[in-house]
């Protein structure tokens, strides 16, 4: 059985302003393996972070279901949305709180014993390299440091499944590889089952072993490429031939859809 | 020891060793408003003696120190002061009882901001002196109707900003305690009150300001006691040095107590240090 299961899944939303109901993702089926990584791509609006935000319980569906190990999610805080833990995008750190006390914060709301959550955090934070830097607080420290206070935020609670909403999404080019290449490195020790979002084509290709395409109006899964490069990855892998004919075909994927996207820019 | 502006930096460089050196302890920043002070005691001190104005209208520097030092043999001053001081703390703490949990449920409940908005914010704006006629009618001309004028005054800033500070929370980080399972007391405690904590502290240095206004006029107004009471009974016999240690003492308080806040916000909200 797979490990997060999608059936017909359908999250819709209303608009802010008018008040009316749109559909952000339209009868979405997916099963992502246990122990497996899969990214998720697509075009802004295609509802790709509404996909994540459902297996964390944030959004209630209009219809269908998601499974996390047979159990339905059906909201934050139930059993199964507790096997989860997700990793924000920047400024989702409690910027009163120290990197410690941010990295206790998703132990404590887990309801860990009170005696080793410490002891837990630290070790978690020395595990995203950030040892030296447990007593700051986020203001002063650089966005992949942020981003690494998030990953230990999440990894310390030891969630059977990962969910990563665009976690490198507000930061440069290098930082960006350097991250990708240490959430690699931290994930390729347990292996834990990882849905990850994002819009950058490289980045899904190099980490994931399934990539997965959603189009956009409503959102939808256009299609699923297999990566079979061999693990572990290192940059290398970038330049390789496999990894150029995986990149075109994703360009391929999405074409439609960035061409609907100009046409959308220029018109506004 | 004369004072000028280039002085520090020449102390500084002459230093001979770390024992002997002769070193302005503050800042140029600093040495620049002590420096206006004190220009403006010497003219104060002059004008007057110089016969370019009446001492009787304006006083002088030594004869408010000298008024000081004879009232601070004075009982009765003391007992003024009480009066105040008292009016002051409990309408203030009554105040800061009502008007967090009133600017909680503000910020929270949309529904209580659509109907308790309005007026509010009507009040807020409205200073709470305007009241004073009719709070002297149903309270009577000592302390409680002074209490009641603290507590409007210092009610209307701290909730407003309570109110503020938790409409203001950020919803990233409210959804992030969520996907940690974080129920709605747990936002509250962990997310909402934390992040709220400045705004209501702002609060809190306004009402201080608000609330000794509204003591000291109210006592001005119409009262048998407190330092605005005083104030009036040396306006009226013209006594210019007692009034102003009067005023001086009021805003000594008031400062006193909008920097022990201020601190207090500076400490809370290290963590905005870079917005």
């Amino acid at each position: 059985m797979s490990h997060i299961e999608y059936r017909h899944l359908s999250v819709t939303y209303r608009r802010p302003k008018t008040d009316e109901a749109f559909l952000a993702i339209d009868r979405i089926s997916l099963a992502v393996e246990r122990g497996s990584f899969v990214a998720v791509v697509g075009s802004s609006g295609c509802g790709k972070s509404t996909l994540l935000l459902a297996a964390a319980g944030l959004v209630a569906p209009a219809s269908g279901s998601v499974a996390i190990g047979g159990a339905p999610v059906s909201g934050p805080g139930t059993e199964a949305a507790a096997r989860s833990a997700m990793v924000f995008q920047d400024a989702s750190l409690l910027p009163w709180r120290t990197v410690l006390g941010n990295v206790r914060f998703g132990l404590e709301m887990r309801r860990w014993s009170r005696d080793d959550l410490t002891e837990r955090a630290l070790r978690y934070i020395h595990m995203v390299g950030l040892a030296d830097f447990a007593d700051y607080h986020p203001h002063q420290l650089s966005g992949g440091m942020r981003q690494r206070v998030n990953i230990a935020r999440a990894l310390a609670v030891e969630p059977e499944v990962l969910l990563m909403d665009e976690p490198f999404g507000a930061l440069d080019a290098q930082t960006r590889e350097v991250m990708g290449n240490e959430l690699l490195r931290l994930w390729e020790r347990d292996r834990k089952t990882a849905l990850f979002v994002t819009h950058d084509i490289d980045e899904a290709i190099f980490l994931a072993d399934k990539v997965v395409v959603m189009g956009r109006d409503p959102g939808c899964i256009k299609d699923v490429l297999t990566v079979d490069l061999p693990r572990p990855r290192t940059p290398d892998v970038l330049d390789s031939a496999a990894f150029v004919a995986l990149r075109r075909r994703l360009r391929e994927s999405l074409a439609e859809d960035m061409a609907a996207l100009r046409l959308v820019t220029e018109v506004a | 020891m004369s004072l000028s502006l280039d002085k520090p930096e020449r102390l500084l460089r002459r230093g001979a060793g770390p024992g002997a050196r002769l070193r302005w302890p503050f800042r140029r920043s600093t040495t620049i408003s002590l420096l206006s002070v004190l220009v403006f005691l010497a003219l104060w001190q002059m004008v007057p003696a110089l016969g370019l104005m009446n001492v009787r209208y304006t006083s002088q520097p030594s004869e408010v120190a000298t008024a000081f030092v004879e009232m601070l043999g004075e009982a009765p001053f003391y007992g003024h002061a009480w009066v105040s001081l008292r009016e002051f703390v409990l309408g203030f703490a009554l105040a800061l009882a009502l008007a967090v949990p009133c600017g909680v449920a503000l910020g929270t409940s949309r529904y209580v901001r659509l109907v308790v908005d309005p007026p509010l914010m009507a009040l807020y704006i409205a200073p709470p002196l305007v009241l004073l006629p009719i709070l002297t009618i149903w309270l009577g001309i000592d302390m409680a109707s002074k209490v009641a004028v603290v507590f409007l005054g210092a009610f209307f800033p701290v909730a407003v900003n309570t109110a503020a500070g938790m409409r203001e929370a950020d919803p990233r980080l409210v959804r992030a305690a969520r996907s940690f399972g974080a129920g709605r007391l747990a936002v509250f405690s962990r997310v909402l009150v934390p992040g709220a904590l400045p705004s209501i502290l702002m609060g809190v240095r306004l009402a201080v300001g608000r609330g000794v206004l509204s003591v000291v006029v109210a006592e001005l107004f119409v009262a048998r006691a407190g330092i605005g009471h005083l104030l009036h009974v040396y306006g009226s016999a013209l006594r210019m040095d007692r009034l102003l240690v009067c005023a001086l003492v009021v805003s000594a308080f008031g400062y006193g107590l909008t920097q022990v806040v201020r601190r207090l916000e500076e400490r809370v909200a290290i963590w905005r240090a870079d917005s």
